[in-house]
């Protein structure tokens, strides 16, 4: 049967092709959904690994990075450096903002850093240095035409781009980088001024532990120490942030990848059909010959089977460059699809699938009339 | 050839069943994406288009409600309220948060609210109290059932623990929920005192909600006015930017993956009816017709499938919406265009998929044994 399963395919090469094409195209449908998620989470995590520090503090309760508001009183810096194990506290404040230009509306969120929690990776031009100056991600300086030495107006303030960063993205949102210096300047200089009292200007401090202390203890006596903020591992704020991303994705993953496998099952239930079909005669002279339906079955599901298996190395090939195709126009996305796990996972529903779709022509092998391979 | 073309298209109904499912699946994939990034647009902005005030008060320099913050200092209240043709001013203070409950976390807006006034507060109430207390919330009812919380249970917003006082319908997204708490409260969470973040503004009756913010640029230092109409159309403008990139990709993958499923089709069609071809060949039927047949087939088969995917969608929006309410979907006009001119490319697409096939029938094989 498996012989005939491969002549079968070999029988009619272009439609073969377009079958295998289609199931990959399906399965590179479904790798770039879970390619899309996975790299969301990734985003989400990286957003504080890149970060550095051994220690985040942050407003007390306060258990996100991205997606909650943290603000801690000036003083929180120096109570901080005053814990035992604590080498030193570096400031961060993250502002959201909204970049307006070309017609276009863009939030992004601006990281004021001083000496720690600037720019991961730079790939034009250099970090801010001061005065008016700001690195932007790729994703932002491509959708704008932005580069080093361009003057990117945001709330009111014109700021010159020192540099360009990649990588520097979460939840479809671009990040920007000034330096305190830079904020000041941002604050006087623009309309935020007025209400500068009002504004957060400390949201999170990046700790140094010092040689030989142990991170999760020095956390404990941060968190003892000072009542109104919280000290977390980055592994661990990370992580509280990826799992939102999940709370808040999953749902929606689920339909879709259920939706996509609909559409495989049926997919592949339409090509093993239509090839029965169109050898209803050959299967005819089988059944003449005595081959029972078991026989006959046995050979579409080989045939499916071994589909599917063509199908897996190239929807995979596909899904990558359709991965790089996105990230290269819009960098803001980051799309995984060489996540083993997932891979694993998809290649063996496909598998699945496959023999699934294959039943859809049981009824039309059962009722073969052997009559048939002696019509003219 | 109509009739041939209609009496082949027909031949095997459980096949173009299949058919038009599997590529209607594809088309419903997109829509359904789309209507994610719809249904999220639309919530974003359902705080302001719900309170319809007629213009909001914000930080100059700020356009918007949401990825973006406003302070103002409070004293500004008394001087939007001083400006000729307001009749009411209301304060919110505004700000995102994780919320802590019965073990689950989600991501949500919170509003804080004058003690006692609805004008900002939630729009229905699904259980409890209409409005928060001190040291209470108002949280969504869809986020409550999730986390199994009843009236009084303890809920954490940004770190601070609240009474749950009641339940509001029609707040809860994906990415936009809304809770409700005092704005003294909020404050306090946030070391904000002395600050709100937007002002809602009503307007006397028979003022223009566009001359009214324009007065109060004028009149009031460094404040950015909008009418409720601008306002919102930049917060949703900003939703639908974030995902307008992955929404044309998605598209474009669908698009591509229905060209395959109908090029199939259409190209199964061909060979197993290669004898009738030759035959018709033979008969004198030009290729070009064969091809405006073929293109027929794809054609009807696109346009079914788009029918159907729009079909199971409009079914899927309700029933989704009562089975896993956590997910919005919403099907907009331009989605139902874009995917409707997607399905007839694809069909056109599709329709040469086959060419080089009909072109190599021999119309000689016809008298062939």
């Amino acid at each position: 049967m498996l012989r005939l399963a491969l002549k079968n395919g070999l029988f009619r090469p272009g439609r073969t092709f377009l079958t295998i094409l289609a199931v990959a195209a399906i399965l590179a449908e479904i790798l770039m959904l879970e390619g899309f998620l996975s790299g969301t989470y990734t985003q989400l995590r990286q957003a504080v690994i890149h970060r550095g520090g051994d220690l985040i503090v942050g407003q007390s309760g306060i258990s996100s990075f991205i997606a909650a508001r943290s603000v801690l009183p000036q003083r929180t810096r120096a109570e901080v450096e005053a814990i035992p194990g604590v080498a030193a506290a570096h400031p961060l404040t993250a502002l959201s903002l909204i970049y307006e230009a070309q017609g276009r509306l863009s939030p992004i969120i601006v990281m004021v850093y001083d000496d720690a929690g600037g720019p991961s990776s730079i790939i034009a031009g250099r970090a801010p240095e001061g005065e008016g100056e700001i690195a932007i991600d790729r994703s932002l300086a491509e959708r704008y035409g932005l580069g080093p030495g361009d003057v990117m107006r945001l709330a009111a303030y014109d700021f010159t781009v020192s540099g360009v960063t990649e990588g520097a993205a979460a939840l479809f949102t671009p990040f920007a980088f000034i330096t305190y210096d830079g904020l000041i300047d941002f604050f006087f200089a623009s309309d935020v001024g007025a209400d500068i009292a009002a504004f957060p200007l400390l949201s999170f401090l990046l700790v140094d532990v010092a040689p030989g202390a142990d991170p999760a203890q020095v956390a404990a006596a941060i968190d003892a120490g000072v009542p109104t903020a919280d000290a977390l591992l980055p592994a661990r704020l990370a992580a509280n942030d990826e799992n939102l991303g999940r709370e808040m994705f999953g749902p929606i993953l689920n339909l879709l990848l259920g939706l996509s496998y609909g559409i495989g099952a049926l997919a592949i239930g339409l090509f093993s059909f239509a090839s029965v079909r169109s050898r209803r005669k050959t299967l005819g002279v089988l059944r003449a010959l005595g081959f029972t339906t078991r026989h006959l079955m046995t050979g579409v599901i080989a045939e499916a089977l071994g589909m599917a298996l063509l199908a897996i190395p190239l929807g995979i090939v596909m899904a990558g460059g359709l991965a790089t195709l996105i990230e290269t126009l819009s960098p803001v996305y980051l799309v995984q699809t060489n996540d083993p796990v997932g891979l694993w996972r998809t290649a063996i529903v496909t598998v699945f699938l496959a023999v699934l779709g294959a039943l859809a022509p049981l009824g039309t092998l059962r009722r073969l009339d052997p009559a048939m391979a002696f019509r003219g | 050839m109509f009739g041939w073309t209609v009496k082949e298209l027909f031949s095997a109904p459980q096949q173009l069943f299949a058919s038009v499912s599997a590529v209607a699946g594809a088309f419903a994939l997109v829509l359904f994406f789309d209507g994610v990034f719809a249904g999220e647009s639309e919530q974003i902005v359902a705080l302001i288009d719900r309170t319809d005030a007629d213009v909001w008060v914000m930080q100059d320099g700020v356009g918007n409600m949401h990825m973006t913050t406003s302070f103002l200092a409070d004293w500004k209240i008394d001087a939007v309220a001083g400006v000729e043709g307001v009749k009411k001013v209301t304060p919110i203070l505004y700000l995102n948060a994780v919320i802590e409950a019965g073990g689950r976390n989600w991501f949500s807006f919170v509003v804080g609210l004058e003690p006692g006034d609805s004008r900002a507060g939630p729009w229905a109430m699904a259980a409890g109290a209409p409005l928060p207390g001190r040291g209470e919330a108002i949280v969504p009812d869809v986020f409550a059932s999730d986390a199994g919380l009843a009236i009084g249970d303890p809920v954490r917003i940004a770190g601070r623990d609240f009474a749950v006082a009641g339940f509001s319908a029609d707040t809860f997204s994906m990415a936009n929920s809304i809770t409700f708490v005092t704005l003294d409260d909020l404050a306090d969470t946030i070391s904000s005192v002395g600050t709100v973040s937007y002002l809602l503004v009503d307007a006397e009756p028979g003022v223009d909600a566009a001359a009214l913010a324009a007065r109060i640029m004028d009149e009031v230092e460094k404040v950015n006015a909008l009418t409720r109409e601008e306002f919102s159309a930049r917060d949703y403008s900003i939703a639908v930017q974030m995902g307008l990139d992955i929404i044309w990709m998605m598209t474009l993958i669908g698009g591509a993956l229905a060209v395959l499923l109908t090029g199939f089709i259409v190209y199964s069609h061909v060979t197993e009816r290669e004898r009738e071809l030759a035959v018709m060949k033979a008969l004198g039927v030009r290729d070009r017709a064969i091809y405006a047949s073929l293109m027929v087939q794809a054609l009807v088969i696109g346009l079914l499938a788009f029918a159907l995917a729009v079909a199971v969608v409009s079914l899927a929006v309700p029933t989704t919406h009562a089975l896993v309410p956590k997910i919005s979907l919403a099907v907009t006009a331009d989605s139902l265009w874009r995917t409707g001119v997607t399905a007839v490319l694809v069909s056109l697409v599709a329709a040469v998929v086959p060419v080089r096939r009909v072109l190599s029938v021999d119309p000689v094989s016809a008298f062939h044994q």
